[in-house]
């Protein structure tokens, strides 16, 4: 107990001080884990509501797909994107294996199924009515599809704010991909580990109590972003 | 005859189960048009095909004088001359105004045109003051409400009323129907109403159509239906649902 205390002190006290190393792998971490959630919000919103709402050939088996890649192992996805980006890969060429982009493709390929599986999940799961409602007052197809994904939008938050706490708190996706070089490719993550290794515990529990409040933090920024959804959210009222 | 819908041997079925089967129907239009009969006489299937929501299987609809051929720009244009409100109308996310302009700005209209419109609509269904509420809080009758102003905002040539009462109180149907009439009357629009129940067809429809199993059985004025019906299963609905 006494190493957890003395711990906690201690990284508050780096924390306070503002230590550049790890303020450095801070924003790195913020860096991969914030591009790969945007490259996957770009990219699985609108897959997730084609999928939801497009009579697509072969919908059945690619949401399959995609609902088992939402459990894919980070070292697994960290291992695909190693053979894709190793010298011998079909990537290889392009020399970014230990870079950061690596670790954001890395971490894509983790938040992409998450959130399109999600999306596709809460835009199904919206009523005949609203399509029904959009196109009886008018609406084109286009601008119903569009209405059924702005009722489905606590859902889509749902999506990004699950992913993000996927991607900001994995390690075997970013160490194999990353390779974990300090000053390029630490990040938190990476970091607690190595410290942990190395006996620091009070910088990892430092590096450990950052993560949380990061991922605190940005949950609190987009459910302010779209606080209107979830004030208007019906809750169960249990009495 | 110019009508404002007309039916040619319309069927409509799910797998193998006929649902409806009109041989010939024709609405005029400009006044208050009911489909009676009890649940599951395909009143609402009827409804939802000339709302051009459903597809017919077979046979030929007109919709405003054009026959249906379920293309998306015909489709489009026809819907847009059409509004609805159903059961429990759906409201979305947000307040009350924003479900009211929907249809306004889906048709492109933008500012203080739109606005203007909201205020127009909620002051004649006696909402103006929940203008800014959030839909969430309202009760049956006055989701209903703004539902009857949110379809009313786009001057719509047709209404369609699906159980516009169903689940709600008698005071707050008898206002309902006050403004049914109100936008019959003075804004000349054709109402389609479908309902199961007796008492509002009786006081509200011009023209009735008696539904069952699929079929329209008999048509008449409001009068000629309930004084001297000539088919023997509307004579044992309207003496059926008299009991409630």
């Amino acid at each position: 107990m006494e190493i957890i205390i003395d711990g906690l002190k201690q990284g508050f006290q780096l924390i306070w001080s503002l230590d550049p190393e790890i303020l450095q792998i801070t924003l790195v971490s913020l860096q991969v884990s914030l591009t790969a959630l945007l490259l996957a919000g770009i990219m699985g919103i609108p897959t997730g509501a084609a999928l939801a709402l497009k009579d697509i050939r072969g919908k059945r088996a690619i949401l399959n797909i995609i609902y088992t890649f939402m459990g894919l192992p980070p070292v697994l996805a960290g291992l695909i994107v190693y053979l894709a980006l190793t010298t011998r890969g079909p990537l290889g060429q392009y020399q970014l294996l230990f870079t950061p982009t690596a670790m954001i493709i890395a971490q894509l390929l983790l938040a992409f199924p998450i959130v399109a599986g999600l999306t596709a999940r809460s835009v199904m799961s919206q009523q005949q009515e609203v399509y029904d409602t959009a196109v009886t007052l008018g609406a084109s197809l286009r601008q119903a599809a569009w209405t059924i994904i702005k009722e489905s939008r606590i859902g889509i938050i749902a999506a990004l704010t699950t992913a993000l706490g996927r991607v900001i708190a994995e390690v075997g996706a970013v160490m194999m991909v990353g390779g974990n070089i300090q000053g390029s490719t630490r990040v938190l993550t990476t970091s607690i580990v190595l410290e942990t290794r190395m006996g620091n515990d009070s910088r990892a529990i430092a590096i450990g109590i950052i993560l949380l409040a990061i991922a605190f933090g940005i949950i609190m920024i987009i459910n302010t972003v779209e606080k209107r959804s979830f004030k208007y959210a019906s809750g169960i009222q249990i009495t | 005859m110019q009508a404002v819908f007309r039916l040619h041997k319309v069927t409509k079925r799910y797998g193998t189960r006929e649902v409806l089967n009109v041989e010939d129907l024709a609405i005029p239009g400009h006044k208050i048009y009911t489909f009676l009969g009890p649940n599951g006489s395909g009143k609402t299937t009827l409804l939802r095909i000339i709302a051009l929501l459903h597809k017919n299987t077979t046979g030929k609809v007109e919709v405003l004088g054009e026959e249906v051929v379920w293309s998306k720009e015909q489709t489009l244009r026809l819907r847009r001359q059409m509004a609805m409100v159903t059961q429990t109308s759906f409201m979305f996310e947000g307040s009350v105004s924003a479900n009211v302009a929907y249809g306004l700005k889906v048709r492109g209209h933008k500012g203080n045109e739109v606005k203007r419109r909201v205020e127009e609509v909620l002051d004649l269904v006696g909402m103006t003051s929940f203008i800014k509420n959030d839909t969430r809080g309202l009760s049956g009758g006055e989701r209903q409400k703004v539902a009857i102003a949110r379809a009313l905002a786009v001057k719509p040539k047709v209404l369609f009323l699906d159980e516009p009462t169903a689940n709600i109180d008698p005071r707050s149907s008898l206002e309902i129907e006050k403004y049914i009439k109100i936008v019959n009357e003075e804004l000349n629009t054709t109402i389609i109403i479908v309902t199961h129940n007796l008492f509002q067809a009786r006081r509200l429809a011009d023209q009735i159509h008696f539904m069952w199993d699929g079929k329209i059985i008999e048509s008449g004025t409001s009068l000629e239906m309930f004084q001297s019906p000539q088919d023997k299963r509307t004579r044992l609905f309207l003496v059926g649902d008299a009991v409630y």
